[in-house]
Parts: C-alpha cells; structure tokens; sequence
C-alpha cells in the first residue's frame, strides 16, 4: 500500500458520487470541446484558405457565363501567375439518383492552380490523354464504389445529349486541405465544349487565378475587374480569404457569445469538482484527525485532496474527450460537413482543444480543490477525534 | 526492568484552560504526574473531567497553557508541529474508542498505515503488518475490511496500528467504551499481555472499573486534580 493507492481507494468509496462527478466534468468536456469545433469550424475556413487565389465570376450572377476569351485577358494581366476555368455540370448517375456530388468541366491547367487537390503524374498523364477522361475525389471514389478505368455515364438537365455522357474514371485525387471538397468529379472543357450546339460554345463559368504575391490579391482582382469594366459582360473577381473573412465578420457576435459559454462551462465543471471534494473531505473530518495523530503532516493531507481532485480531473475529462471524439469526429462531423459543408467544411475536433480540455479539467480539478484542501490541512485534531466519543 | 525511578512520563505543573464565550475554563490545574517505564496505568474520573485532555497533552496532540511534559527525555510541550507530528509517529501508538481504522483499507493496510511516514520499504511494512496483526490473533484477517469485522475485532486491528512501528507509548482513550463485555475483556487482556510481554508502556482512559482493575495503578482526575489509587481498592 501507498499514499497514492490510499488515495484512488478513496476515490472509489463513493462510487455513484464518484460516476456522477465523473459524469458531470466529462459533459461539459463535450459541451466545450463542442463549441470550441464549430468555433474552428466557422474560423477554419478562412485559415485555411489559399491567400494567393482570386476567384473571377460574372458581375450578376454564378449562373451566368463569361467568355472564353475573357481568360487570355486575365492570364496576361501583370501579377498572375496561372488562371484556369471551369463550368458547372449539374448532373447526376442514373444508376445513384440520390447521390449528390458537384461535377466541373475544367481546363487541363486545374491541377496546376488547385495545388490542393494532388493527382498522381501517372494518373493525370492518363487523364490528360483521353478526351473523355474523368478524375475524382477519393471519397466520391469510395462512396460510388468507382475505380479507375470505370466507365461513367452521367445526365443532366443543363446540357441535354440525346445519349447519357459518357466517361472514364482516369485518376483519383487526394485533398492535401481538409477544407478541399474530396467528392468532386473533373473532367475535359473541351470534352464538354466540342459536344455543344454551336450557339452555347465558348463559354467559361469561371477563373480561378494564381497570383505572385499574396499581398497585392485583392489589388489584382480590382484591376481584372476594371479591365472588363467597360466590355459587355462585366466580372466580379474575390480572393478566397477576404471572402471568408467578411462572410466570419457577419458572426463576430455569436463565436464572442460561445468564448463567453467556454468560459461558464469550465467554471461548472470546475464547482462540480469543488462541490465533490469539499464533499468528501466534511466527510473524511475524523479519518484526516486519526492520520493527523499518528503522525502524518498537514502537507501530506493537502497532497491528499489536491491529488485526489486532480486524479478525478483528469478521468472526467479523459471521458469526456473519449465521449466527444467519436460523437463530433465521427457522427456529427461527417452529418455536418456533408449536409452543411457550405457553412463547416471542416468540422473536425481541434487538437489544440483537446489538450486544452484535458489540461482544465485537471487544472481545474486542481484549483477546486485548494480551499477544501486547506480545511483537510487545517482539521483541529482534538476536535475532531472528540466528537467521535 | 521496572525500576521505580525510571520514569517515562513526567509531568510538572500541568494546566489547561480553555477559552470559551470570553471567559477562561481551567480543566486541568498544576498537575504533577510520573508514570514508570513499562507500566499500566488508568486515568478514570467523571465525564468531562478532562481525562482525554490530559492523554493528548501526553501523546503530543495538545499543548499544556503551562507546565512541562518530559517523555523518555524528551520535553515534548517545547515541541514545533511537525516535530511534534514525528514524535507521534515514531513514539506513540493510539488507541481509540471507535477504533478510527480507514474504511477504505483492509486490516492488513491500516495497519501498515503509520509505516507510510517512515523510510520502510513496500515488502517489510507488509512483513510488519502481518507480524503486529499476528500478535492480536487476526493473522486469518488480513485482507478483511473494517466493515467486516466484528467491533472487538476493529479495536484488535487499531491495537496491532498502534504497536506496529514499536512506539515508546500506547495510549488508549476509552477503548472498550464501544465493546460488548466479552470483547472488551479480550482487549484488556491483549493490553495486559502487550504490557507484561513486550513491556509497553500503555495509559487508558476509561470510566470502567473493571477495566481499570487490569491496571497496575489507577489515576483519578476529578475537579482538574489528581489522586492515586493502589491496585485493588475501591474508589476512595
Ligand atoms: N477545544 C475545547 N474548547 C473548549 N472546551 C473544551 C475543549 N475541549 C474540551 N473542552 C472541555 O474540557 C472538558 C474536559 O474535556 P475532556 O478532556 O474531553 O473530558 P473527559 O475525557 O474526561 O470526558 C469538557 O468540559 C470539555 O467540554
Ligand atoms: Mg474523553
């Protein structure tokens, strides 16, 4: 026996209080480490956000094309560095009506630009030599169940064809940003472009824009819209972090609102582990009396408490990390980031917060535990051994 | 070995008072006491005497408002807290009515207890405990918690805490008050033994007089003052 088995032996004596003290800190471990994921998961997008990419659309709408031509010009105007283009597919498999997943006739230059979505060079050598050639995410893969070198016919409503289009699964790529959707499905522009009628050709949906220097982006989106400020389809061109930045600005008030509920969260916890400690040692009065009579210091008393809160500590959060990993990691952040992955692209538990969450609980535990730990160190001896007579 | 002037406990000048809603309560008042190495004394008298007062300024639990404690030497009522706390450990084993073992431990841990604050390694506190719950007959309840043994059984196991690291001195504050007859007589006649066969020193504190009978000498404390009683007489 030792000090320390001692004390997990009296952690074990009240075992309902112990299971629902236990209980209690891991909740509000899952109820903050909840909060501070879609925390993360609104502010994440915009810290993951390429700061060196401009977005180019029409002025009006997505819906409404740019001309091809339009990406010469932008692809010649000073600080860009490479510029591709895609339109929108809208179709679907006949053979998986419910599955949805966004499709995009591309540029063979994507890859290039979209540094975050990697294909193998095999595989896009592949691509880039068959003209009905298809590469998609690998999770789309996983999901359809398609491999390489399955053909794919896909229908939509936005190009009609008297036949289902067809392609061939050429590569898959992987998505190095968790914030990259990993379900797309690419295939050839001019694969979509040759099929249509002549009057629908040559129009581009829109660019997506390298530029040398992350710090003058928003100036080289102001100086390609100019550029077409006077021709008679107008663009509006937005680099992905201001965009997310002031889409974040909007909800200032609501993530200062969950700091404010973090913060009464760790405060519950951390009256929880007060209220059990101080609990427990009213209780033990006359057993820290009996260890005081035979010789043990108040020191050791105060270890005593300190550790006993600190042990309870760090398994309610254990818990409560071990509750909330597979419940925000699992359930609801794949609920989230499919179903919502336009507002939480990644809603994923942040490492940081995890340690965090762990490190409070026993801090807390710890800092509860000062004031009962010092009545343990103060029990009046012959007090206390009286009152048992 | 039981010299007469050999004398363990030594008090001079003894008193206690206590302050209470402004004014002073003296409880104790210029007590002398010597209790002889190896001896067996009783301290009886009246509820609220001042019997259990007197026993923890005699185990190092209090301190006197004068007057000096001299055990085995040692002046005691100079002592700091923690000093004190040592001598408590290394010096005194106590005896409790209700027995204070630690629900939590078995028979074997509590009293392996008081070896913690010693430099005794893990193997040799158990070897102790094992040896100092054989010699109060509880060898076959070792791993027992104190909720499954009997009161008398309690108080055997608080006895072999109280003599497990060898103190000087075993105190006992009432110890059979909470005891059916048969058991107390089985816990007086392990004190008795403890006493003649390892030659401890043990003062009790009880209101019995057949407890105090086992004693060699009797004290009683009555009005804050002490009077001796031989072996065998009745109250005077
Ligand atoms: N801390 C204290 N403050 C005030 N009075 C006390 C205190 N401790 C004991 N007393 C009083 O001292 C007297 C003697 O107590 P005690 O030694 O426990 O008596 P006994 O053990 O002989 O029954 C009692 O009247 C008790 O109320
Ligand atoms: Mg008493």
């Amino acid at each position: 026996m030792t000090l320390a088995s001692l004390a997990a032996r009296n952690l074990l004596r009240n075992k309902v209080r112990t299971s629902l003290t236990l209980l209690g800190v891991a909740v509000a471990v899952v109820t903050f480490l909840l909060l501070r994921t879609v925390v993360a998961a609104w502010t994440g997008g915009a810290e993951f956000a390429a700061k060196d990419r401009l977005v180019t659309r029409h002025k009006v709408t997505f819906v409404m094309p740019l001309p091809k031509r339009y990406i010469e010009d932008i692809r010649a105007m000073p600080g860009v560095k490479a510029s591709t283009y895609c339109n929108w597919f809208g179709g679907k498999d006949p053979k998986h009506e419910r599955e949805f997943f966004g499709q995009f006739a591309c540029d063979d230059g994507y890859f290039d630009v979209m540094s975050e979505q990697q294909v193998s060079p095999e595989e896009l050598a592949a691509y880039k030599a068959d003209r009905t050639g298809a590469i998609i995410g690998e999770s789309l893969a996983h999901v359809m169940g398609w491999k390489v070198g399955e053909v794919v016919n896909l229908e939509t409503g936005i190009y009609p064809a008297d036949t289902p289009w067809t392609f061939t699964i050429r590569g898959t790529y992987r998505a190095t940003s968790r914030n990259v959707d990993k379900s797309s499905f690419f295939f050839h522009w001019d694969y979509l472009n040759q099929a249509l009628p002549e009057a629908r050709r040559d129009t581009i949906g829109w660019t997506i824009s390298r530029v040398d220097d992350p710090a003058r982006t928003a100036e080289i989106g102001v100086a390609i819209d100019r550029a077409f400020d006077d021709k008679d389809t107008q663009t509006l061109s937005q680099d992905e972090h201001t965009f997310q930045a002031s889409f974040l600005a909007g909800f200032s008030a609501v993530l200062h609102a969950f700091d404010a509920i973090s913060l009464a969260i760790l405060l519950i916890m951390t009256l929880i582990l007060g209220n059990t400690i101080a609990m427990g040692v009213r209780e033990r009065t006359q057993e820290f009396a009996t260890m005081r009579a035979i010789g043990f210091m108040p020191a050791h008393l105060r270890w005593f408490v300190v550790g006993e809160a600190g042990v309870l500590g760090l398994f309610g959060g254990a818990l409560g990390v071990a509750i909330a990993f597979p419940l925000i990691q699992g359930m609801l952040g794949r609920f989230l980031e499919e179903n919502m992955g336009n507002i939480f692209p990644v809603f994923r538990l942040p490492f940081g917060a995890t340690v965090a969450a762990l490190g409070l609980a026993v801090a807390l535990g710890v800092a509860a535990a000062l004031l009962p730990a010092r009545t343990a160190a103060r029990v009046k001896v012959t007090d206390a051994l009286r009152k048992l007579a | 070995m039981n010299k007469p002037d050999d004398i363990l406990i030594r008090l001079r000048g003894i008193t206690k008072t206590y302050e209470r809603g402004g004014e002073s309560l003296c409880i104790l008042e210029s007590l002398d006491l010597d209790v002889p190495r190896g001896s067996f004394a009783a301290l009886m008298g009246p509820s609220g005497s001042g019997k259990s007062t007197l026993l923890n300024l005699i185990a190092g639990l209090d301190k006197p408002t004068a007057g000096t404690i001299d055990i085995g030497g040692e002046r005691i009522d100079k002592l700091s807290e923690a000093r004190l706390a040592k001598f408590r450990a290394s010096s005194v084993g106590f005896i409790f009515q209700s027995y204070n073992l630690l629900p939590v431990l078995t028979a074997a841990e509590n009293v392996e207890l008081p070896l913690l604050l010693a430099p005794v390694a893990a193997s040799e506190r158990r070897r102790r405990a094992q040896t100092a719950l054989r010699v109060v007959g509880l060898e076959d309840r070792m791993d027992h918690f104190p909720r499954q043994l009997s009161g008398g059984q309690e108080q055997r196991v608080a006895i072999a805490r109280a003599i497990v690291n060898d103190p000087l001195l075993l105190v006992a504050d009432e110890p059979t008050g909470d005891l059916d007859r048969k058991s107390a007589d089985e816990i007086l006649t392990l004190l008795e033994t403890l006493n003649e066969k390892l030659g401890k020193t043990i003062i009790m504190v009880t209101h019995d007089p057949a407890a105090a009978a086992r004693a060699g000498v009797i004290h009683h404390l009555d009005k804050g003052r002490l009077s001796v009683e031989a072996h065998g007489e009745v109250h005077a």
